[in-house]
C-alpha cells in the first residue's frame, strides 16, 4: 500500500469512514502489533496497545499534519504508547515462549556468518536487548524506515538514531554468540 | 572501517539511504573489506527479522481482535471524538462565535415563540393549552391548567411504556436459554442482510476481509458496477462462516453501513440428520450381511443376485452419505447474504413548474408582508403598553429641571 493511498484513507477515517478505518488497519495493523509486542514483550498488553494505536488514529485522523508518511504517525504513536506502557509496567517482561519456526536450513556464508538459524535463540537475543534497540532494529528491518523517519518514531534526534542503530546490532550479535546453543 | 560508515550501513541495508549517503557508502564498501562483512551480517539479520515477523503468524488474528476491540470502543465514543476535534481544530474559535450566534437566533426565536403563544393563549381555552407544558415552561406567563385531558393522556402514555417493559422481561426470560436450544436441535441457519454503504466497493472489499477473519468465505459475488449517470451501485455477497461466528460476523458486517434490513432464518435439520444415520446404519448392516452371503459362496445365480443387491445397497449408502455430510455441513457453517446500495437517491426530485414557482413566489410575498405588518403593530403596541415608564421618566425630568430654574430664580 502506498503512502497516497494510506493517506486518502487517513483523510476519509477523519470524516468519520469505519470502512477506511477497517481498511486501514486491515493493512497495517499487524505491523503495529508486531512492532508494540516486541518492545512490550507481552502478548496480552501488545493486544491492548494495539486498540489503543487504532482508537487514537481514529480520534486524531483530523490532526495528521501530512508531513511524514503515514505509517511514520501510526508507528510513532505506537511507539508513544508503548513505551508509556513499559515506563507504567517497570516489572521484569515475560519472555514469548512461542515456537518460531526454524528458518530453512540452507547455510549461505553470511547465515553462516550470523548464526541466526535457530529462530528460538534470536528471540532469546532479542530479549536481551532493551526495548529502545529492540524498536531501532525492528523499524529498521522489519518496518524499513529510513533513520529521518525512525528518529520522528521514537522521538530522537538522528545522530541517536544511528548510534542506536549501530549498537543494537552489535549487542545482537554478542547476544547471538554467548547465547546457549540449542539441542 | 569508519565509523560513520559502520553507522549509516543499517539504512544502506534497508535501502533509505539518500543518494549522497549511499554513494558515500559504495565508495567505502569498494575498498573496506570488514565494511563489506558488516554489511553481510547486517544482511543475514535482516533477513532473520523479517522471516521471524512473517512466522509470527498469530500477530494478524491478536491484530484483527485488537481491531475488533477499537470498533467497539469507537461506536461507543463517537461524541466525545467529535468534540476534541472541535476543541482542537484551527477553526475552533470561530465555531464558538458561531454556535454563540446561534444560540442568540435561537433565543430570540424562542423569545418570538413565546410572544406568539402568549396570544395564541389568551384567545384558546385553558384546557387547551395544557397539552403545550413546553410552551408553558418557556414563557412563565400564563399557568398550565390540568383538565381532565391531561391525566387521560399521561395514562395512555405510560401504558405502551410498561407494556414495553414487560415484552423485555418476557423476552428475557425466553432468551436466557439459547445454549441448550442449539445443543438439542440441530439448525441450519441463513441470514440476509441488506446495507446501504457510502461505497460499495470499499465495502465490498472490507466483508470480505471480515468474512475471511471469522474463518469463513466467499460463496458467490455479484457486483454491477453502473457506468450509466442515475444508477446505483449494488452488489450481492453470499458467504459461508462457522455457526458459531454467524452472530458476531454478523454485527461486524452491520458496522459496515446502515443496515436497511436484517433477518436470520433457522431450520431445524436435526430429524433429518437423525434419520439419515438410523438409515445409513442399516444399510451398513445390510451391506455387511451381503457381504457374509457373498463370501459363502454357492451357485453362480445367487452370487449374481447378491452382488446385484450389494452394489444397489452401496449406491444408497453413497448418496445417504452425501446428503449426510451435506446437512452436517449446513449446521457447521452457516451462509450469509448481503446486499449492499450505494447510498446515493436513485434521481433528483422533481423540479416545481415556473407557474408553481411564481405562485410560490406570490404567497412568499404576501406572508412576508403580513409578516411585516403584523411585527410593526405588535412593536407600536409595546411601546404604547410601555410607555408609562419612559413618560414617567420625562415628567420626573421636566420636574426637576423646573425645580432648579425656579431655585436659581429665588437666588439672588
Amino acid at each position: 500500500m502506498t503512502d497516497a493511498e494510506d493517506r486518502a484513507l487517513i483523510e476519509r477515517i477523519a470524516r468519520r469512514d469505519r470502512v477506511a478505518f477497517e481498511t486501514f488497519f486491515g493493512m497495517h495493523g499487524s505491523g503495529v502489533h508486531r512492532f508494540v509486542r516486541d518492545l512490550v514483550r507481552d502478548d496480552g498488553l501488545a493486544e491492548e496497545l494495539t486498540s489503543d494505536v487504532m482508537v487514537e488514529v481514529w480520534r486524531s485522523a483530523g490532526k495528521f499534519g501530512g508531513r511524514s508518511r503515514v505509517r511514520t504517525w501510526v508507528f510513532g504513536i505506537a511507539h508513544h504508547k508503548a513505551i508509556d506502557a513499559l515506563r507504567r509496567r517497570r516489572t521484569p517482561s515475560v519472555p514469548l515462549d512461542e515456537l518460531l519456526g526454524v528458518p530453512s536450513g540452507d547455510e549461505s556464508p553470511e547465515d553462516a556468518a550470523l548464526r541466526a538459524a535457530d529462530g528460538r535463540r534470536l528471540e532469546a537475543a532479542l530479549a536481551s536487548l532493551s526495548a529502545d534497540h529492540r524498536a531501532v532494529l525492528e523499524l529498521t528491518f522489519v518496518g524499513g524506515f529510513s533513520q529521518k523517519e525512525i528518529a520522528e518514531i521514537v522521538d530522537c534526534p538522528v545522530a541517536t538514531v544511528k548510534t542506536r542503530a549501530f549498537y543494537a546490532k552489535q549487542r545482537l550479535r554478542d547476544a547471538l554468540a554467548t547465547a546457549e546453543p540449542l539441542r | 572501517m569508519k565509523h560513520e560508515i559502520a553507522e549509516l550501513l543499517p539504512f544502506y541495508a534497508n535501502e533509505t539511504l539518500d543518494a549522497a549517503d549511499r554513494a558515500r557508502v559504495e565508495a567505502e564498501l569498494a575498498i573496506c573489506a570488514s565494511c563489506t562483512a558488516e554489511l553481510d551480517e547486517l544482511r543475514a539479520l535482516s533477513g532473520a527479522l523479517l522471516t521471524r515477523a512473517a512466522d509470527a503468524s498469530d500477530g494478524s488474528t491478536a491484530a484483527s481482535r485488537a481491531l475488533d476491540a477499537a470498533l467497539a470502543r469507537i461506536n461507543t465514543t463517537p461524541v466525545a471524538a467529535a468534540t476534541t476535534t472541535l476543541r482542537t481544530a484551527w477553526w475552533g474559535t470561530p465555531a464558538r462565535y458561531a454556535a454563540a450566534a446561534a444560540l442568540v437566533v435561537g433565543f430570540s426565536g424562542a423569545a418570538l415563540a413565546a410572544w406568539h403563544a402568549r396570544e395564541v393563549a389568551s384567545n384558546a381555552q385553558p384546557a387547551a393549552v395544557a397539552g403545550s407544558a413546553r410552551a408553558g415552561d418557556a414563557t412563565l406567563v400564563y399557568r398550565v391548567t390540568p383538565g381532565p385531558n391531561t391525566a387521560k393522556v399521561q395514562v395512555r402514555a405510560a401504558a405502551p411504556l410498561a407494556a414495553a417493559s414487560n415484552a423485555t422481561t418476557s423476552q428475557a426470560k425466553e432468551a436466557a436459554p439459547p445454549q441448550s436450544v442449539a445443543q438439542q436441535h440441530r439448525l441450519a441457519k441463513k441470514a440476509r442482510l441488506e446495507l446501504i454503504v457510502r461505497n460499495v466497493e470499499d465495502a465490498l472489499k472490507a466483508a470480505q476481509r471480515t468474512v475471511r477473519n471469522a474463518g469463513g468465505e466467499v460463496a458467490s459475488l455479484a457486483d454491477s458496477s453502473p457506468y450509466t449517470g442515475g444508477a446505483v451501485h449494488d452488489a450481492s455477497l453470499q458467504v459461508e462462516v462457522p455457526a458459531d461466528r454467524l452472530d458476531d460476523t454478523l454485527d461486524h458486517l452491520g458496522l459496515l453501513g446502515t443496515v436497511q434490513n436484517r433477518a436470520i432464518d433457522a431450520e431445524d435439520v436435526d430429524a433429518t440428520i437423525v434419520d439419515e444415520e438410523a438409515r445409513l446404519r442399516n444399510l451398513r448392516r445390510a451391506e455387511a450381511d451381503l457381504r457374509a452371503l457373498m463370501d459363502k459362496g454357492g451357485k453362480v445365480a445367487d452370487i449374481l443376485s447378491v452382488q446385484r443387491n450389494l452394489s444397489d445397497v452401496r449406491g444408497q449408502i453413497e448418496q445417504l452419505d452425501a446428503q449426510h455430510v451435506h446437512d452436517l455441513h449446513r449446521v457447521a457453517t452457516s451462509t450469509i447474504a448481503i446486499t449492499f446500495t450505494e447510498d446515493r437517491p436513485t434521481g433528483t426530485p422533481a423540479k416545481p413548474g415556473p407557474s408553481a414557482r411564481i405562485d410560490g413566489a406570490w404567497h412568499g410575498g404576501l406572508n412576508a408582508l403580513a409578516d411585516t405588518a403584523v411585527a410593526l403593530l405588535s412593536a407600536i403596541v409595546w411601546w404604547v403598553a410601555y410607555s408609562p415608564v419612559p413618560l414617567a421618566f420625562a415628567a420626573l425630568a421636566y420636574g426637576a429641571t423646573r425645580a432648579i430654574s425656579r431655585l436659581r430664580a429665588i437666588a439672588p
